[in-house]
């Protein structure tokens, strides 16, 4: 195949809630670092540069790879809310497989305020308008952080349909806290049961406090390179990107009235879909998933949207412990957004780092048997989502 | 007339109007433009013969004045012909007037079988036959009217008519079940007991009445009954010789006996007076209505039972009439002495509950909260207010146990109301426990305090009922006491204790005290109480604002110069288990009892706002003139007018509808014009009061903060109303300019206030620049973590800034103890705060007094950073709000209280349930919400049932708000919207709340 991309090497930093973290250029230049020194390739062998972060002036991209060096090299900023890291990922392979690049660094970071996620131009219409004006119309807006609001709406409506028990959406929180127990990586790491996630302040019925992702300081960063730059380096044999696909919003998330269509559910289906295509495997082919737990609510779509289950089938899935280890597959092992936190532009690339580790049996205490297929899924209102297919052979 | 009544296009049949009512009738609807089928069968009033002759006079006499109208001879026992005639020459039926009748009167002795048959063949069987064949076009053409003639011999009995006055009530009965059913068609249904001198009347009445009783009295009455334009339905109707009236059943109130009750011929005897007691009465309209008090009783569940002392039914949950008092620090310190507080008069911590200028700030004695609540039920007692069913005197009454709770601490003074009901009755076996519940309420609407008395009444128990909860709680763990506080209590103790309130002569009476079989007058159970929460507070060194509750139980009595000993076990840091004894008898008088504690000082100022409002009325009664919302909206026309590019950039009209009081305004951004009433058609509109629009404009509230909160409806472009934010812009100093000319302009009216005097700021105007500011700083209170106490004097005002608790706050007058208490001048304080005067220069000159922690005076720092322009908004705002209390002060009055929807509704869907039949068995509870109720809904095979109250292992539990659950019923909503938009919770399976659906439209 000449249309592998490999990811030759990745890292993070350890993820903290605002205030206790370094400034965004020091947390990115230190998780570029650690991805240059995993791949074994110095920082003047990188061709170009994609940044992604939603939250700072521009050109943030720069001033954070300015501290590895000023080769000249050209930055590309990318902002495409939660699924920022991941386009930064998907525009990054294109480059490659253009031939424009042979070597690319990826890196995404955030810094992020305390509290829920809100809108900083506030003298212009926000691109969520539509969004808002849908959820008006369905549920009306109350003093919920609004991402709590659509999520947990979605929720809402999903349980109104298959009558679900609040007791499932917390159950996959357990998993969460389970999973980050084992990630020194995680922001919590500590295990929580239902009845304490249940017991938590509620924010939007279903989801309480534990079963929101957190506002988070972190970065992470992925080398990706051509067959051929592997080659002439010595470093095929390892993880690459098998299929990859990008997709934004379908009529449905604005003209069927539906919370669960809103927060794009369509656009994950028709995206994964695409990926499952173009690489010729489906789910049954895959051992280890990192998909946009944001809130309970979304993983829980979110099966259905991967396709691991039928629709209205989740909280089978989630009681018969088909989403961790001893199951079908194991979903989120890095403990996910919920509990390894959630900075917007650096998710997607953790995502990619877990995944990483995984497929070359380096995640030590949560590593996935066997683990040599993985997918990824990133989701971001507005809205993109994007799913990548990894391999190794 | 041009509003004359008018029965054009219609078609009337009248029975038996060849004679009599019925041709009187028949010619009045002839006249008014009806056509009229004449049906007689032309037989005697007795029922004999058959000729078509008196029918057939009728019509000639119709058509003789023009009138169109057809005859029928057939018997009303053929109602389909004679309805088949109007059909075939009119096309139409839209009256019938049931009128035919025969009478066959014969004592009851005499009646024979065919006498009783003709009468209910002619009458009832007539009246149906004929209503039947009428029924389905009435209903199809969604208009008709039917009249039933009745009668009073039906209505009231009479003598020598047992058949026919049978067979009048009966058409009442028929008239009221197809007005029921003919409601939804516009078939209006009603009848007559009319008394005219007729054919049939000839046998009873006399020669001369009947002459006056001209059947024309009748017919106006028929023929505004038949008329579209009447909706009356179901009625009763007596008329004759120029009377008109309508009858109705009336219910006495009736006596219940609740189900399980043993109900006896002796009982019902006993009851009997209030059974026809029609002093109380209702009237009921329906069966629904009628049925109520039914329900109501299986709603109420069964019986609990009770005896001569105690009935169980009717006491428990009763609620007194509200009882209010109110205290200040006098009263605080009087009873602080009372429970042995400051015995030594250098304890500064006891100091603080007695000593109103203490340098920490004066703190009330927790337990005082039962104070109140008590001397309000001592009162209605004294007053010979009781609950029903409570049956005993004071004499069979002991104070068997107390629990006393705040939710938040005691402020110096304050006025409660009371609200107190009968919350348990529980039967001990020899005594009953009678337990009164007390929620105390204060100035701002919120609860202070609650309080439970739970009174032994000796002798009283033994009729079966609940025992109640186990009275085996609180002991004390099985070590030695952590804490053991021990105090002579004085001689003449409970002398100074009864002042607060207890008057009792058993604690100061030797006399009655020995009457009652005491060597001399004991000590007040709630003074030994006193005493033990205060050992406990001191001894576990918890601040008395943190009190939270106190239970305790009165084991035996204290005689005052004995010593108490209080023993307090630690249990966690919130809670303690107390026991108190009596040294010298080595007697426990306080057992099974525990204190509890908040983690915090609870929140003391719950409405600051209020406070605050009302601080500002008191600081700064001469203000006068205040900007309305006009001068504001004179200030947006101007502001825009210089600032063009603003109006250009939202590009949008919008209109103002504004509320307490109304206006309507308009800006349309694409004019850029300013003006009242509606302009062009808006894009976007905005209602909200007017004090709401005035907080936004003045930047106290924004308008998303106001959406969010449902005081801001924005219909139109939603998100249009953004582009508002151009209004925090501004200056607020145009809206007081605008205000001033308007003031100014109507001087001549008013005497001219100086305006400048007026809005210049006083100190209370500066305390709210502070209090807006530190909202404005949440970070402050961090910070600083200072309570400042400021004593203003020329004139006197008091104010704590609090940044210690919370966000910090700002209150009028001294609450809790202040870190730095610091004394001035008024006018020096608003040079200081003005930046005229330095604090330290102040201080060293002697005119500002700093107590406690001077160096915490420094921190004050901050009040530097207050920009007073910037507070100049906020202050208007407040003199805006302090003006409009006086016009709707709507604030501070408790809402009215709502009716609940849900029994009616419940009522409602009882049947809806019984035809609803469902495979597998489910049961739903239902808890709704303000006003409180709660329901249990079952599905099953045999159909499904409602009742009140908790339901048995539930499916799924629902929430959901009284005013939703009627909307539902309303139809306005459904159970899925309201669940998405989080209006109905629902616990367990949630597909079981699908089942909501049954209530949906059920109204």
């Amino acid at each position: 195949m000449t249309n592998k991309v490999h990811v030759i090497g990745v890292g993070m930093v350890k993820f903290a809630k605002p205030g206790a973290s370094d400034d965004y250029h020091v947390m990115a230049a230190n998780a570029a670092r650690t991805a240059l020194k995993d791949a074994g390739v110095e920082y003047t062998d990188i061709d170009q540069v994609f940044a992604g972060y939603v939250y700072g002036d521009s050109t943030c991209g720069q001033r954070a790879v300015y501290e590895l060096g000023l080769t000249g090299v050209p930055v590309v900023n990318v902002n495409n809310n939660c699924s920022t890291g991941s386009t930064a990922l998907f525009a990054g392979r294109q480059a490659v497989l253009s031939g424009e690049a042979q070597c690319v660094l990826v890196v995404g970071f955030e810094q992020m305020e305390k509290g829920a996620l809100a809108s900083k131009f506030n003298d212009r219409p926000t691109p969520l308008d539509p969004q808002a004006s849908l959820m008006n119309d369905v549920q009306g807006i109350n003093a919920a952080p609004g991402a709590a609001q659509m999520f947990g709406g979605a929720g809402r409506e999903y349980r109104w349909k298959y009558g679900t028990r609040r007791e499932t959406f917390a159950k996959i929180s357990e998993k969460a806290r389970k999973h980050a127990n084992n990630n020194p990586y995680a922001m919590f790491s500590d295990l929580l049961s239902v009845e304490e996630i249940l017991a938590s302040p509620e924010v939007f019925d279903p989801l309480t406090r534990y079963q929101c992702c957190p506002p988070t300081c972190g970065a992470a960063a992925a080398i990706i390179c051509s067959a051929e730059f592997a080659k002439k380096r010595g470093l095929q044999g390892g993880v690459y990107i098998a299929a990859q696909a990008m997709r934004t919003d379908y009529p449905s998330t604005f003209n069927e009235q539906s919370m669960i269509k809103m927060v794009g559910y369509d656009m994950a289906k028709h995206c994964a879909n695409a990926v499952y295509e173009r690489a010729g495997l489906g789910p049954k082919d895959i051992q280890v998933i990192e998909l946009h737990d944001c809130f309970t609510a979304n993983e829980l779509l979110t099966y259905e949207a991967l396709g691991l289950c039928p629709e209205g089938e989740a909280e089978k899935f989630i009681w018969d412990g088909d989403n961790t280890y001893g199951g079908k597959w194991v979903t989120n092992p890095s403990g996910g957004l919920l509990s390894k936190g959630h900075p917007l532009g650096a998710t997607g690339l953790a995502q990619c780092t877990e995944l990483v580790w995984q497929l070359r049996g380096q995640a030590e205490k949560r590593q996935v048997a066997g683990a040599h297929t993985a997918l990824q899924h990133n989701l971001g209102l507005g809205g993109a989502c994007v799913v990548t297919l990894y391999r190794r052979d | 007339m041009t509003d004359a009544l008018r029965y054009d296009g219609k078609v009337a049949l009248i029975t038996g109007a060849g004679n009599g009512l019925g041709r009187a009738h028949a010619l009045l609807f002839a006249r008014r433009g009806a056509r009229v089928v004449v049906n007689d069968l032309g037989g005697s009033a007795t029922g004999g013969g058959h000729s078509s002759a008196a029918a057939d006079r009728v019509v000639a006499e119709i058509k003789e004045a023009g009138g169109e109208a057809v005859a029928n001879y057939d018997s009303v026992e053929d109602g389909g012909k004679i309805v088949q005639s109007a059909l075939d020459h009119f096309g139409r039926i839209d009256i019938v007037v049931n009128n035919a009748g025969i009478l066959r009167d014969s004592s009851f002795l005499k009646m024979t079988d065919s006498d009783w048959d003709l009468i209910q063949r002619v009458h009832v069987n007539g009246a149906y036959k004929v209503s039947h064949a009428a029924w389905p076009h009435l209903r199809e053409q969604k208009y008709g009217r039917i009249l039933f003639t009745a009668s009073a011999a039906g209505l009231y009995g009479n003598f020598g008519q047992a058949n026919y006055s049978t067979a009048k009530l009966g058409l009442v009965g028929l008239g009221f079940t197809l007005a029921a059913e003919g409601r939804k068609y516009n078939i209006g249904v009603n009848t007559i007991a009319p008394i005219a001198g007729s054919r049939l009347t000839e046998t009873i009445l006399p020669k001369e009445l009947i002459d006056a009783l001209r059947p024309e009295y009748v017919s106006p009455l028929v023929a505004w009954l038949a008329h579209e334009q009447c909706e009356e339905t179901g009625g009763i109707f007596e008329v004759g010789g120029g009377f008109f009236a309508k009858l109705r059943w009336e219910r006495t109130a009736g006596q219940m006996f609740r189900i399980g009750r043993d109900i006896t011929p002796e009982l019902l005897r006993t009851h009997w007076s209030t059974v026809v007691d029609f002093s109380k009465t209702t009237h009921p309209e329906d069966v629904t209505r009628a049925l109520q008090p039914v329900m109501d009783n299986v709603n109420a569940g069964a019986s609990k039972g009770g005896n001569e002392f105690i009935d169980v039914d009717l006491a428990l949950g009763y609620e007194f009439p509200p009882i209010s008092t109110r205290y200040d620090e006098r009263d605080l310190s009087l009873y602080a002495l009372g429970v042995g507080a400051a015995a030594d008069p250098l304890d500064d911590l006891d100091l603080r509950h007695v000593y109103e200028m203490h340098g920490q700030g004066f703190t009330a004695l927790p337990t005082y909260a039962v104070i109140p609540a008590l001397t309000g039920v001592m009162n209605a007692f004294r007053d010979g207010q009781s609950a029903p069913g409570l049956n005993y005197g004071l004499d069979r009454l002991l104070h068997g146990e107390q629990y006393t709770e705040l939710r938040r601490p005691l402020p110096p003074k304050a006025k409660l109301s009371h609200r107190t009901w009968v919350k348990d009755i529980f039967d001990k076996g020899k005594n009953a426990l009678v337990v009164m519940a007390i929620e105390s309420t204060d100035e701002t609407g919120e609860v202070l305090a609650y309080n439970e008395l739970g009174a032994v009444i000796r002798g009283a128990g033994g009729w079966g009922g609940d025992r109640g909860p186990s009275s085996d709680i609180n002991t004390p763990p099985d070590r030695a006491p952590d804490f053991v506080r021990s105090e002579k209590i004085g001689a003449n103790q409970a002398l100074l204790y009864r002042l607060s309130g207890d008057w009792n002569p058993l604690h100061v009476d030797p006399g009655f005290a020995t009457a009652f079989g005491f060597p001399r007058p004991i000590l007040h159970g709630l003074c030994t109480f006193g005493y033990a929460a205060r050992h406990a507070l001191r001894a576990l060194e918890i601040d008395p604002r943190k009190f939270k509750s106190i239970k305790v139980r009165f084991a035996d009595s204290v005689f005052p110069g004995e010593t108490l000993v209080t023993e307090i076990w630690r249990e966690s840091p919130t809670r303690a288990i107390l026991r108190a004894k009596v040294l010298e008898r080595d007697k426990v008088v306080l057992s099974n009892a525990a204190i509890e504690f908040y983690t915090e000082i609870p929140n003391t100022a719950p409405k600051a706002k209020a406070q605050v409002q009302a601080a500002a009325t008191a600081a700064a009664p001469a203000i006068k003139a205040v900007p309305n919302s006009a001068d504001v909206f004179t200030a947006i026309g101007q502001f825009l007018q210089k600032q063009p590019e603003l109006a250009a950039k939202a590009a949008t009209v919008f209109q103002f509808k504004l509320s307490a009081p109304e206006s309507v305004w308009t800006i349309d951004c694409k004019a850029n014009k300013v003006a009242q009433g509606e302009l062009a058609a808006p894009e976007c509109t905005l209602e909200l009061s007017d004090a709401d629009f005035m907080d936004m404009c003045t930047g106290k509230a924004d308008a998303q903060q106001l959406y969010m909160g449902g005081k801001l409806k924005i219909g139109g472009n939603l998100m249009a109303s953004m582009k508002l934010n151009f209004l925090k812009k501004l200056d607020p100093e145009l809206v007081l300019a605008n205000m001033r000319a308007r003031v100014g302009a109507a001087s001549s009216e008013s005497p001219a206030p100086a305006p400048a005097a007026d809005t210049g700021p006083n100190s209370a105007d500066v305390f709210i620049a502070i209090r807006d500011h530190i909202e404005r700083n949440p970070e402050l209170a961090a910070k600083i973590q200072t309570v400042f106490a400021f004593k203003l004097k020329e004139p006197e005002s008091a104010w704590t800034i609090d940044l210690k608790a919370g966000k910090g706050a700002v209150h009028e007058g001294l609450q809790g103890s202040a870190d730095c208490t610091l004394e001035l001048k008024d006018s020096d304080w608003m040079a200081m705060t003005s930046g005229k005067a330095d604090p330290q220069q102040l201080y060293m000159g002697g005119q500002l007094k700093i107590a406690g922690n001077v160096m915490a005076s420094t921190k004050l720092g901050f009040l530097k950073k207050i920009d007073m322009n910037a507070a100049k908004a906020a202050i208007a705002a407040h003199r805006g709000q302090v003006s409009g209390a006086s016009k709707p002060a709507q604030a501070s009055q408790p809402a009215p209280t709502k009716t609940a929807q849900a029994p009616l509704i419940a009522d409602r869907l009882v049947r809806k349930l019984a035809d609803s039949k469902h495979d597998a068995p489910l049961t739903l509870a239902l808890h709704v919400k303000d006003p409180a109720s709660e329901w249990s809904i079952t599905l099953g095979p045999q159909g499904g049932h409602i009742v009140a109250g908790p339901g048995d292992k539930p499916s799924a539990t629902l929430t959901i708000a009284d005013d939703d659950l009627l909307a539902l019923a309303q139809g306005k909503t459904s159970a899925q919207q309201l669940f998405q938009r989080g209006k109905l919770r629902v616990d367990g399976d949630v597909q079981a709340a699908h089942y909501l659906g049954l209530i949906e439209g059920s109204l």
